[in-house]
C-alpha cells in the first residue's frame, strides 16, 4: 500500500476541461423520450375522462360546458402535475394521442395560478375502436404536429386553440 | 462524567430529520437512541384512496434514490393479485431497470462516504461518473430520477437497437472507472485508515438485528432476495452474492464496489438475450380479495411491501417496510463504542433513507411525557399559535 494513489488522476484532472455544462447559457438536450409537461390537442380529444381518471396527481379536470354543443372544458394543473405521462398512456385515442407531453423542463414560475393551462373545445367524434392494445408509449415517439389530417374530425367551428392554449384561467 | 449530545432533527450533517441522541464519555459514544417521526407523509394512507394504476406513482415517490424498487415491489405484489402476468421482455426491461438503478445507487453512495471520510474528490468523481448511468436511464425511460417504466402487467417504454448499443458504451466506462474505484476502496491508504475499523458489527450481531443488504453482506451473511428467493429471471442469470468479512464501513464500501460488478454483469445478459415480445398486457381495473407479501432486493437491501385487496380497484391496505428500517437496530450497536467524528461516517454507512422509513408519528409531551393522537389540522393550529405567542416574531437577525 503505497500513499498517493489518487494523486495521478487528481493531475490529470488539473488540465481538463470542466466536466459540467456552463448550464444557463449552454443547455444539454434532452433524450427523445423526455416527459415534459403534458398539453392536449383540443381537436383530437373525444372528452373520454380516461386521462382524468388515471392522473395520479389529480392535476386534470374535465367539464361539460354545454350538452347540446358537446362543448368540453380541460383544465391542465400543471402546478400539480408530477410528470408520469400517465394521461398520455391511458388516452385512447388512435393514431395520434390527443394528449402529449412536451420537452420543456425550464417550466418554474412565480405564481403556480400561471402554470395552469386551460383549453375549451367541441368533442371530437370518436373514430371507430381500433384493437385494444395497451398502446405504451411507442420509443421513437416524435412531437406530431397538432393540426394534422384529423382535424376534420372535429365539428364545425372549432375554437381557435392557439387563443385559449397559453390562457391563464 | 457522561454527557447526552443530541443530534438533529435539524443538523447540518444530516441530510434528514432524524433525531440520534448519544451518551458520550469523552469523546467514546457509550449510548445511542434513535427517535424517529419527523418526515411522516401519510403515503400508506393515501395509498388507500388511489387506484391500482395511480398507485405504482405514489409507491414511487416513497423515495428519491430507490425509486424503481419501491414501484417494482408494488406492481410485483398488485400483479399477482390482479392475475397477470408481465411479458417475458417487460419482466427483462423492467429488472434492467432495477440494475441501473442499483449502479446508480451505489456510485452515489460511494461518493457520500467519501465525503463523510473527508475524501472530497473522491465524491467529485463517483458523482461525475454516475451521470453515465443517470444519462442511460433518462434515455430509457425520460427521467432521470422518477423513471415511471413500470405498469401494471409490464414496462411502459421499449428499447431499441441505437439504445442497447448505448447502455453497452456507457457500461464500458462504468466498468473501467468502477474498476479504479475498487483499487482506490482497497488500497489508497488514507481513505483505508478512515473506513477500517469504524462502526464494527459482528456477523452474530448482524445476524441477531435482523440487518438487510450490504451491511448484512459487509458482516459476512449472504443474504439476497435475488438468491435467496429468485424473482422474475434472476434464477437464469448467473451473479455473485458480493460479500465482504471486515465487519467495518470498509467492508460496506467493498460490497457496495463488488455489486457494481455484478450489476454489469446482469445488465450485460439482459442486453444480449433481450426476447422479443409485447412489453406489456392489458391489466383489469379491479383486484380480486387476497393479500399478498412482495419482497425486493432494493440497492439498500430488501424492501417489503404487504399490500391487501378487497376487490375494488384500490388496495385496502398497503404496508412499506423499507431496508433503512430493518437497519436502524443495528446502526445502533455500531455507534456503541464508537468516536463522535465515526457518527456521520456510521449512519451514512447503512445508506439511509430516513423519509423512506417513516411509518408511523407519536407525539409526545414534552413536560408530562404524555402520548397523544393530534388531527393535522390541530397540528397547523397549535404550531401557528405558537408561531404566534413567541417573543421571537419578526426579530432580525443580530447579522
Amino acid at each position: 500500500m503505497k500513499l498517493g494513489i489518487f494523486l495521478p488522476e487528481l493531475i490529470r484532472s488539473l488540465f481538463k476541461k470542466p466536466n459540467t455544462v456552463d448550464y444557463p447559457f449552454e443547455k444539454l438536450e434532452v433524450p427523445p423520450d423526455f416527459r415534459g409537461s403534458p398539453f392536449l390537442h383540443p381537436d383530437l380529444c373525444i372528452a373520454c375522462r380516461a386521462c382524468e381518471r388515471d392522473c395520479p396527481a389529480e392535476a386534470i379536470e374535465i367539464e361539460e360546458l354545454s350538452k347540446e354543443e358537446k362543448k368540453f372544458q380541460m383544465v391542465i394543473h400543471n402546478d400539480r402535475c408530477i410528470h408520469c405521462a400517465q394521461c398520455v398512456d391511458s388516452c385512447p385515442t388512435t393514431p395520434l394521442k390527443a394528449m402529449e407531453m412536451d420537452h420543456l423542463f425550464e417550466i418554474a414560475d412565480f405564481d403556480r395560478h400561471n402554470l395552469k393551462m386551460q383549453y375549451v373545445y367541441n368533442r371530437a367524434v370518436p373514430k371507430k375502436p381500433a384493437g385494444s392494445a395497451v398502446a405504451p408509449m411507442s420509443p421513437n415517439r416524435s412531437a406530431k404536429p397538432s393540426d394534422g389530417s384529423e382535424s376534420a374530425t372535429a365539428p364545425a367551428a372549432p375554437k381557435p386553440d392557439p387563443a385559449s392554449k397559453p390562457g391563464q384561467s | 462524567m457522561k454527557f447526552q449530545i443530541p443530534i438533529g432533527p435539524q443538523h447540518p450533517a444530516l441530510k434528514e430529520p432524524i433525531s440520534l441522541r448519544m451518551t458520550v464519555e469523552g469523546e467514546v459514544i457509550k449510548d445511542a437512541d434513535l427517535r424517529l417521526g419527523y418526515n411522516h407523509r401519510g403515503v400508506e394512507k393515501l395509498a388507500e384512496s388511489k387506484s391500482w394504476i395511480q398507485n405504482i406513482y405514489l409507491t414511487e415517490r416513497i423515495c428519491g434514490i430507490c425509486s424503481h424498487s419501491h414501484a417494482t415491489c408494488f406492481v410485483q405484489g398488485a400483479e399477482k393479485l390482479l392475475e397477470i402476468e408481465a411479458p417475458r421482455r417487460g419482466v427483462y426491461l423492467r429488472y434492467l431497470v432495477s440494475e441501473l438503478e442499483r449502479v446508480h445507487s451505489h456510485l452515489l453512495w460511494l461518493g457520500v462516504a467519501g465525503h463523510e471520510a473527508g475524501f472530497d474528490s473522491f465524491f467529485m468523481y463517483t458523482w461525475r461518473d454516475r451521470e453515465v448511468v443517470m444519462d442511460i436511464l433518462e434515455m430509457i425511460s425520460g427521467n432521470r430520477v422518477h423513471y415511471a417504466i413500470n405498469t401494471l402487467g409490464g414496462v411502459r417504454r421499449d428499447l431499441d437497437e441505437a439504445q442497447k448499443a448505448k447502455i453497452l458504451d456507457g457500461l464500458k466506462i462504468l466498468k473501467a472507472r468502477s474498476e479504479y474505484y475498487l483499487k482506490i476502496g482497497a488500497g489508497e491508504p488514507t481513505f483505508v485508515g478512515r473506513l477500517a475499523g469504524v462502526g464494527m458489527l459482528s456477523r452474530q450481531q448482524a445476524m441477531d438485528l435482523c440487518t438487510v443488504g450490504p451491511v448484512a453482506r459487509a458482516s459476512g451473511i449472504a443474504r439476497d432476495v435475488r438468491k435467496d428467493d429468485p424473482h422474475a429471471f434472476y434464477d437464469e442469470v448467473e451473479f455473485d452474492v458480493a460479500t465482504a468479512d471486515t465487519c467495518d464501513v470498509l467492508g460496506r464500501a467493498v460490497v457496495r464496489i463488488k455489486e457494481l460488478f455484478e450489476s454489469y454483469k446482469i445488465i450485460e445478459f439482459v442486453i444480449r438475450n433481450l426476447p422479443d415480445g409485447p412489453i406489456a398486457v392489458k391489466a383489469p381495473r379491479r383486484a380480486k380479495p387476497g393479500e399478498v407479501v412482495s419482497r425486493y432486493e432494493a440497492p439498500r437491501g430488501e424492501n417489503i411491501h404487504y399490500i391487501k385487496s378487497n376487490g375494488s380497484d384500490k388496495p385496502e391496505r398497503l404496508k412499506v417496510r423499507a431496508p433503512t428500517l430493518a437497519n436502524y437496530a443495528a446502526t445502533i450497536e455500531m455507534l456503541r463504542h464508537g468516536f463522535i467524528a465515526d457518527i456521520p461516517l456510521i449512519f451514512a454507512a447503512i445508506d439511509p433513507c430516513i423519509c423512506c422509513a417513516e411509518r408511523t408519528a407519536e407525539l409526545v409531551d414534552a413536560r408530562t411525557g404524555e402520548e397523544r393522537i393530534v388531527r393535522f389540522a390541530d397540528l397547523r393550529r397549535l404550531a401557528a399559535s405558537r408561531q404566534a405567542h413567541s417573543n421571537k416574531r419578526n426579530v432580525a437577525w443580530p447579522l
